[in-house]
């Protein structure tokens, strides 16, 4: 068939599709995921409300066959040619939409059920493994990501000894809504802890079942302080993250004594909580509120993630950016691969006037210093 | 009429009752003097019709009655399946028909011996006269007791000509017969599948539409199982299976002429060719129920009618290569599902 001489734009083989599973559930909070095939990677998003957005990329390093071919540029053959060069980019990035869920469950089939797997190869009911079939060469479980041409659906095939199981994505056309704006060069707050210490927090903080969160991050008496708040129905919880060798410290009190906090200062020294801490403004305070239930969507993230980037730009958009490393051990080889899960908050803005983030508008004022890399975390 | 057993293999007889009452409640039981028969015909869905082997359940086995020493009974297979997890490692178990307050009844007389590590235990109420002989046992220095538990399960007594009407499905013959992966293996894609195809159902509020799993086989050894939803098409292929020979004695035709025989000319060992399927369109929740009878753990033989029926022979395991047990499922395409785009 002519159809068929033309190469596909994306083939992708990687032989563990538990790692491609285990980074993609970290956004697992939408039915649509937003796919975006580029030279270096394949980044999956997805957004609620257009208040989140939480996005995946699969570094081409986690596959083992990547070859990526742009598209031809000849989506509008015979129309003006005075396309300015960044539509006819636009075009020409492989860019839809995919039922996320259903992706999911699809990487979840291989290696489902080996009920030979557990057994010595003499106890197996059907030896059929032989010193050169496939398994003694750890080939059997191959996930295969192609994309053939624009339009066609994303197809994945899963191949594990004598079963082969082909699934088709159907892609959508991409809704172009805007990213939310994150302006990395001017920051007003920044830190790098550990995800599972950001993620007990959260934890924490869920078991009043709070409508918001409230961050602030200070210096005091030349030290970082860095907490966390919230107050429900059943109380208020504040999660403070020093950095002078004090662990977390949590105060939880009841609805009369909003945000008590225990005393924590005799704690033993310990490493340091907060790596990187800078404030756009050292003098001033920043403060900014976040709708848990959104926050807490990033949950699974936090829980793997061996760093996490906390970041509020001037604006007071939230970034947190997980650093996640998956497969050191599998059979996937190449350990210690890293790779990265983003997500991003609108702020609440204080129309309550209830005085929780009064301090908002201060915080904008800093942001001279700020700036970072994203990629250094 | 007398019907008397002790349970050789209880943990078999558990599983074949719980396999039975996930396709529907009530069996009717055909016991004669080489067989026990278990037909379950629910309202809808699956049928099965089995054929198990005193062997493979029973020890030492006595049935009789005026009716040529042939026995049929309703049975309710949760009770029966309850009365029956309770002789889980029990170390011996009886089974007999007896009638009290004139209800006829299955009754189930199971032995424990439980060590001492249960001992704390409360023991189940026992209806034996001995209850001084437990402690006292353990006084001796005994680790174990022996429970005795009975267990009475309320049948309905069926006449010859009530079951005289019922007859095992006819069907013509296959088009393809493969011999399947382990069940278990089946079970947990197709499982799967039926979540797939749930995805994004749940927010409508209505009940989901029925999900139908389509299942085609050739004649090279291939079987495919695929779903199709408005998000995904997905589909998993199962090569180098085996397609059994034909037994000349139990096919009325000449095997040249048989369907099977034209299929074997059309498709390929590596699944990719279009030709040569026997499709079958099935009830995915059916499916799922049909599949439990995986945990028996017996070779499976499925027989395609294309466009028609499935029919599946599970063959019990044997310990001494006797008689087999044969479990037969019968299952109806459920007419046009998605077009084949073919």
């Amino acid at each position: 068939m002519a159809e068929d001489e033309e190469p596909p734009i994306l083939t992708a083989v990687s032989n563990s599709a538990r790692q491609l599973y285990l980074l993609l559930r970290c956004i697992n909070f939408s039915e649509k995921a937003h796919v975006v095939i580029t030279e270096e990677g394949i980044k999956f998003s997805v957004e609620e409300a257009s208040s989140m957005e939480g996005s995946a990329f699969l570094d081409k390093s986690l596959f083992t066959t990547y070859i990526y071919r742009a598209p031809p540029r000849q989506e509008q053959p015979e129309q003006d040619n005075s396309d300015t060069e960044s539509d006819t980019d636009l075009n020409t990035t492989p860019s839809f939409q995919i039922s996320l869920p259903s992706l999911l469950e699809t990487l979840q089939i291989l290696g489902l059920t080996d009920p030979n797997n557990s057994k010595p190869l003499w106890a197996r009911d059907n030896p059929s493994s032989t010193a050169f079939t496939n398994n003694v060469l750890g080939l059997n479980n191959m996930c295969l990501i192609s994309y053939r041409r624009l339009g066609c659906p994303l197809s994945i095939i899963l191949t594990e000894s004598t079963i082969r199981t082909t699934c088709d994505l159907t892609t959508y056309e991409p809704d172009y809504a805007d990213e939310i704006p994150f302006d990395r060069q001017s920051l007003a707050f920044k830190t790098i802890m550990r995800g599972t210490w950001l993620f007990d927090a959260i934890s924490e903080l869920s078991s009043t079942a709070p409508e918001h969160i409230t961050l602030i991050a200070r210096m005091s008496k030349g030290k970082p302080k860095f907490a966390l708040s919230a107050t429900g129905s059943l109380g208020s919880v504040r999660v403070e993250l020093h950095n002078n060798g004090d662990s977390i410290t949590t105060g939880a009190a009841h609805p009369s004594r909003p945000g008590a906090v225990r005393d924590a200062d005799d704690v033993p020294k310990q490493a340091n909580l907060l790596e990187t801490f800078q404030l756009g403004d050292p003098t001033t305070p920043l403060r900014a509120a976040y709708k848990f239930s959104l926050i807490q969507k990033a949950a699974k993230a936090m829980s793997i993630a061996t760093k996490v980037s906390v970041r509020v730009d001037t604006q007071g958009v939230l970034s947190l950016q997980f650093m996640i490393e998956v497969g050191g051990g599998e059979a996937g080889g190449g350990g210690g691969k890293v790779s990265f899960v983003d997500f991003r908050f609108v702020p609440l803005v204080d129309d309550e006037g209830d005085g929780d983030y009064e301090d908002e508008e201060e915080g904008k004022e800093g942001g001279d210093d700020g700036g970072e890399e994203e990629e250094e975390l | 009429m007398r019907f008397k057993a002790s349970i050789q293999n209880t943990n078999t007889f558990t599983k074949l009752t719980a396999s039975f009452n996930s396709l529907g409640p009530l069996a009717w039981v055909k016991l004669d003097a080489e067989h026990v028969h278990f037909t379950v015909i629910p309202e809808q869905g699956t049928q099965v019709w089995a054929v198990v082997s005193i062997d493979s359940i029973f020890d030492t086995y006595t049935v009789q009655s005026a009716a040529n020493n042939v026995i049929n009974l309703e049975v309710p297979l949760v009770l029966l399946n309850r009365a029956l997890k309770t002789a889980w490692n029990a170390s011996s178990a009886q089974i007999r028909l007896t009638k009290k307050d004139n209800v006829p009844l299955l009754a189930l007389t199971i032995v424990t011996t439980s060590s001492s590590s249960h001992a704390g235990f409360p023991t189940a109420p026992t209806n034996n006269d001995d209850g001084f002989d437990a402690p006292f046992e353990q006084q001796l220095g005994g680790n174990s007791r022996e429970t005795i538990i009975t267990q009475e399960v309320p049948v309905r007594v069926l006449a010859p000509d009530v079951v005289a009407g019922l007859h095992e499905p006819q069907c013509r013959e296959p088009d393809v017969h493969i011999l399947l992966p382990p069940l278990l293996q089946l079970k947990s894609i197709s499982d799967r599948f039926t979540k797939l195809s749930l995805i994004g159902k749940s927010g409508n509020g209505s009940a989901a539409p029925r999900t139908r799993l389509e299942l085609s086989a050739n004649m090279h050894g291939c079987l495919k199982l695929s779903i199709k939803t408005d998000a995904m098409s997905i589909s998993s292929l199962w090569t180098d299976l085996s397609n059994p020979e034909l037994d000349p004695s139990q096919i009325t035709m000449d095997i040249a002429d048989h369907p099977s025989t034209k299929m074997k000319q059309l498709g390929s060992a590596d699944g990719r060719s279009e030709e040569g399927w026997a499709t079958v369109r099935i009830d995915a929740r059916d499916w799922g129920k049909v599949m439990s009878v995986g945990r028996l753990g017996g070779r499976v033989v499925a027989c395609f009618c294309h466009e028609f029926a499935l029919i599946l022979y599970v063959y019990l395991p044997t310990d001494n290569g006797e008689q087999e047990s044969v479990l037969t499922y019968y299952l109806k395409t459920t007419g046009h599902g998605t077009p084949l785009s073919s």
